[in-house]
C-alpha cells in the first residue's frame, strides 16, 4: 500500500517560487495498476520521483507499507529501492555495449543477490519478455521494442513490489508499444505488483485500474479508486 | 554491491572503451618503463660492483692508514708535530706508518696478520727472450678467489708468480698452459735518495698460474701477483738505505675468519689509526650507482606525474559520457559509495594495465639489450640489467595506488550526480 499525504515540492528561489507538486494526497492499494496523467509540466514526473525516493518533497509524506520514506536515511532508501522498486524509462537506458545478460544482471548485483542465484533469475526474466534467444546478444543489436522488453526484464528480475514506468511506450510504435503494455499489465496482474505508469497517453491510461489526473501540480480528478 | 561485481563492471566498461583505455595506460606505461628499467640498471650495477669487489678484495681485509690531521688552513702557519711524515713538497705532508705502528696493529685483538703496503716501482717485466713491458705487481692474497685460465696458486711461495692472460703472448708463450713452469723476470731499480737509480737487478719468477684478464679485475688493482715475502725482498732491495725505507703509507690488516670485520675496524680506530674495510673502499661505486639510479627514476616519476592528469581527464570524460548509466544505477539503488568505487576501480585497472605494459616492455627491452650491452662493455657473462621481482611488483602496485588517487576527483563527481538530473540527460 502506498500512502501519499499532502505532498508539496517547491522549486525556485525566494520571490520566484513555483510548486511542481502542490498538496497531493491519495492511497494506492498493493497490486493496483495506476496511471498518473497530465500534460508536460503538470508535475507527474516529480510526483513519481518523490514516491520512489529519488527526490525529497518540500513537505508531506510518502508511506510505503506503513514505512515513511522521508524518515529513512539515504543508505536505507537505496537498499529499499534496490529490493522493492524498479523502473522503466521512455528511452530504455539499456547499456548498448553490454550483453542482455549483463544488462539484466545489474539490479541483482546492486541488491547483493548471490552469484549462484543470479543466472536462474536472469534467464526466467528474459524468458518472460521472450528474449531468451538474445541472452548473449549485445543490447545495441536489438530493435527498439526489444530494447524496451529488455528494460522490462531488468525491471522484473529482482521481483519488485512496485514498478514505476515513465512513458514506457513513448518511443515505440503502436504494435511494439502494445506488446510492452501487455507484458507490464500481465506481469502486474500475475504477481500482484503495483504498477505506476506516468503518461499522457489516454489509451494506455485507460488500461489501468486507477487514473490520477494532475494539473499544475494539483489533483484534477481520480478515477477508479473506491 | 559487492567489490567483486564492481571490479568486473569496471573492467568491462574499460573494455568497451578500448582505444581510450589503452592510450591512457600507455601514458603511464612510459613512466613504468623508465622506472622499471632504472631499478633494473641499478640492481645490475650493484651486482656488478659487488662482483668486482668480491673478486678483487678479501672482505676480512682492512686497509689501515695513519690518522691524518684535520684539514689545515693553508692561510695560517702550521704547527710542527714530532711525528714522522712523508713530504710531498710545499707544505703538503702526510703522516705515515712505521714498523712500530705495524707491530702495534698486529697486537690488536682478532688481527691475524699485518702486511705493510710495499710500494715498489717495477721497471719492467720480460721473459728471457721477449720484449720488455711495464707492469705492476701486488701481493698474493689467498682469500681472494681468482679466475684461473691455467695452473693455480700452489708453489707461489717459492718465487712463483701469477700472470695475467693478456701478457701470455706478449711474453712469447704459445698459450696459457705453455706459460706454466716457465721463467719471467722483473727488473727493479735501486735508489738511494737520488733521482737516478744506482743499479738495476733482475728477479726471476716461475709462472704457477694464469688468470683471466676480465673487466671484473678493474685496472688499478690489475697486476701480476707474487708472494708477500718476494715483494718485501724487492722492496728492501729498492729502498734500503734511502730515507723512505721503513715507512709506509698504509698497511693491510687481516681480521680473523668468522669475526665481524667491523668490530676489528672499531678496535683499530680506537688505537688511533684510520682503518677502512674493502666495502668502505668500494662504497663510492655504490653511491655513484645510487645517484645515477635516482636520476633515472626521477625522469620516470615525471612521466607518471604527467600521466596522472591523463587519468583524471579520461575519467572525467568517462563520467560525462556515462551520466545516464550512473543515473540508472543510482535509481536502481546503487549507493553513492559504490558508484565512487566503480570509477576508482576503473582508474586502478588503467594503472595496473599501464604498469604491466610498461614493466613488461622494460623486461623485453632489457632481455634483448643485455647481451649487446655486455658485449659492448666486454663484461662476459655479467648482466648489467637485472630485474628483481620485488621492484617490478612495487612499481605496478605503486602505479595502481597513484591511479586510484588520481581517480578520486572524477569518482566523487560520479558519486554526487543527482539521479533525476542524470536520467533527464539525453
Amino acid at each position: 500500500m502506498i500512502e501519499v499525504k499532502n505532498l508539496v515540492k517547491t522549486y525556485g528561489t525566494k520571490g520566484n517560487l513555483f510548486n511542481a507538486v502542490d498538496g497531493v494526497s491519495f492511497v494506492i492499494p498493493s497490486g493496483t495498476s495506476v496511471a498518473i496523467l497530465g500534460k508536460s509540466g503538470s508535475g507527474k514526473s516529480t510526483l513519481m520521483h518523490i514516491m520512489s525516493g529519488l527526490d525529497k518533497p518540500t513537505s508531506g509524506e510518502v508511506l510505503i507499507d506503513g514505512k515513511n520514506l522521508m524518515l529513512l536515511k539515504q543508505k536505507d532508501i537505496d537498499i529499499f529501492r534496490s529490493n522493492k522498486m524498479s523502473f522503466i524509462f521512455q528511452s530504455f537506458f539499456v547499456q548498448a555495449k553490454e550483453s542482455c545478460y549483463d544488462n539484466v544482471s545489474l539490479p541483482l548485483e546492486i541488491a547483493n543477490v548471490a552469484m549462484s542465484r543470479r543466472r536462474a533469475k536472469i534467464e526466467s526474466a528474459l524468458a518472460a519478455v521472450d528474449l531468451s534467444d538474445k541472452i548473449k546478444a549485445r543490447a545495441k543489436e536489438l530493435s527498439g521494442g526489444q530494447k524496451q522488453r529488455l528494460a522490462v526484464a531488468r525491471a522484473i528480475v529482482n521481483s519488485p513490489q512496485i514498478l514505476f514506468a515513465d512513458e514506457p511506450t513513448g518511443n515505440l510504435d503502436s504494435v511494439t508499444g502494445g506488446m510492452v503494455e501487455d507484458l507490464l499489465f500481465g506481469y502486474s496482474k500475475k504477481n500482484k505488483v503495483t504498477l505506476i505508469i506516468v503518461t499522457h497517453d489516454f489509451d494506455l491510461a485507460t488500461r489501468c485500474e486507477v487514473q490520477i489526473h494532475l494539473k499544475d501540480g494539483k489533483i484534477d480528478s481520480i478515477n477508479g479508486l473506491k | 554491491m559487492k567489490l567483486r561485481d564492481i571490479t568486473i563492471r569496471a573492467g568491462r566498461s574499460l573494455r568497451q572503451a578500448k582505444a581510450r583505455t589503452l592510450l591512457t595506460s600507455l601514458a603511464i606505461g612510459v613512466g613504468a618503463f623508465t622506472i622499471t628499467l632504472s631499478f633494473a640498471v641499478g640492481a645490475g650495477g650493484r651486482d656488478y660492483a659487488s662482483s668486482i669487489i668480491s673478486s678483487n678484495t678479501n672482505p676480512q681485509e682492512l686497509f689501515v692508514q695513519p690518522k691524518q690531521d684535520a684539514a689545515h688552513d693553508p692561510g695560517k702557519p702550521k704547527k710542527y708535530s714530532d711525528v714522522q711524515t712523508a713530504n710531498f713538497g710545499g707544505n703538503f705532508t702526510m703522516k705515515v706508518l712505521k714498523q712500530t705502528d705495524i707491530d702495534k696493529i698486529a697486537q690488536i685483538k682478532n688481527v691475524v696478520s699485518v702486511t705493510p703496503i710495499y710500494s715498489v716501482a717495477m721497471k719492467y717485466i720480460k721473459a728471457p727472450n721477449s720484449d720488455k713491458y711495464t707492469t705492476t705487481v701486488r701481493s698474493y692474497n689467498s682469500a681472494v678467489k681468482l679466475d684461473f685460465v691455467a695452473g693455480g696458486a700452489s708453489g707461489i711461495e717459492k718465487n712463483g708468480i701469477i700472470l695475467i692472460q693478456n701478457f701470455v703472448e706478449a711474453l712469447g708463450f704459445k698459450d696459457a698452459n705453455d706459460a706454466i713452469g716457465k721463467t719471467v723476470q722483473i727488473a727493479i731499480d735501486k735508489y738511494n735518495n737520488g733521482t737516478t737509480p744506482l743499479e738495476t737487478k733482475l728477479f726471476n719468477f716461475t709462472v704457477t698460474g694464469v688468470v683471466k684478464s676480465s673487466v671484473l679485475a678493474a685496472s688499478p688493482i690489475n697486476g701480476m701477483q707474487i708472494y708477500t715475502d718476494n715483494l718485501k725482498a724487492m722492496y728492501d732491495y729498492s729502498q734500503q738505505g734511502s730515507s723512505n725505507y721503513g715507512i709506509f703509507m698504509g698497511a693491510v690488516a687481516l681480521a680473523k675468519d668468522g669475526v665481524n670485520v667491523d668490530t676489528v675496524k672499531a678496535d683499530i680506530a680506537a688505537a688511533g689509526y684510520d682503518p677502512q674495510t674493502a666495502k668502505d673502499l668500494m662504497s663510492f661505486i655504490f653511491q655513484f650507482i645510487d645517484v645515477l639510479q635516482a636520476i633515472l627514476v626521477g625522469f620516470g616519476v615525471l612521466a607518471v606525474l604527467t600521466s596522472v592528469f591523463g587519468i583524471i581527464n579520461t575519467q572525467y570524460i568517462s563520467v560525462l559520457e556515462r551520466t545516464q548509466q550512473i543515473g540508472l544505477m543510482k535509481a536502481l539503488g546503487m549507493r553513492r559509495r559504490d558508484v565512487g568505487r566503480l570509477f576508482k576501480l576503473e582508474a586502478a585497472w588503467i594503472g595496473f594495465l599501464g604498469g604491466a605494459i610498461g614493466s613488461g616492455l622494460a623486461i623485453i627491452a632489457g632481455t634483448i639489450g643485455n647481451p649487446f650491452i655486455s658485449q659492448m662493455l666486454n663484461l662476459g657473462d655479467t648482466k648489467l640489467i637485472v630485474f628483481e621481482p620485488i621492484s617490478i611488483i612495487s612499481v605496478v602496485v605503486g602505479l595502481v595506488v597513484i591511479s586510484v588517487v588520481s581517480g578520486i576527483l572524477p569518482a566523487r563527481k560520479a558519486a554526487r550526480l543527482d539521479p533525476i538530473v542524470a536520467l533527464r540527460t539525453e
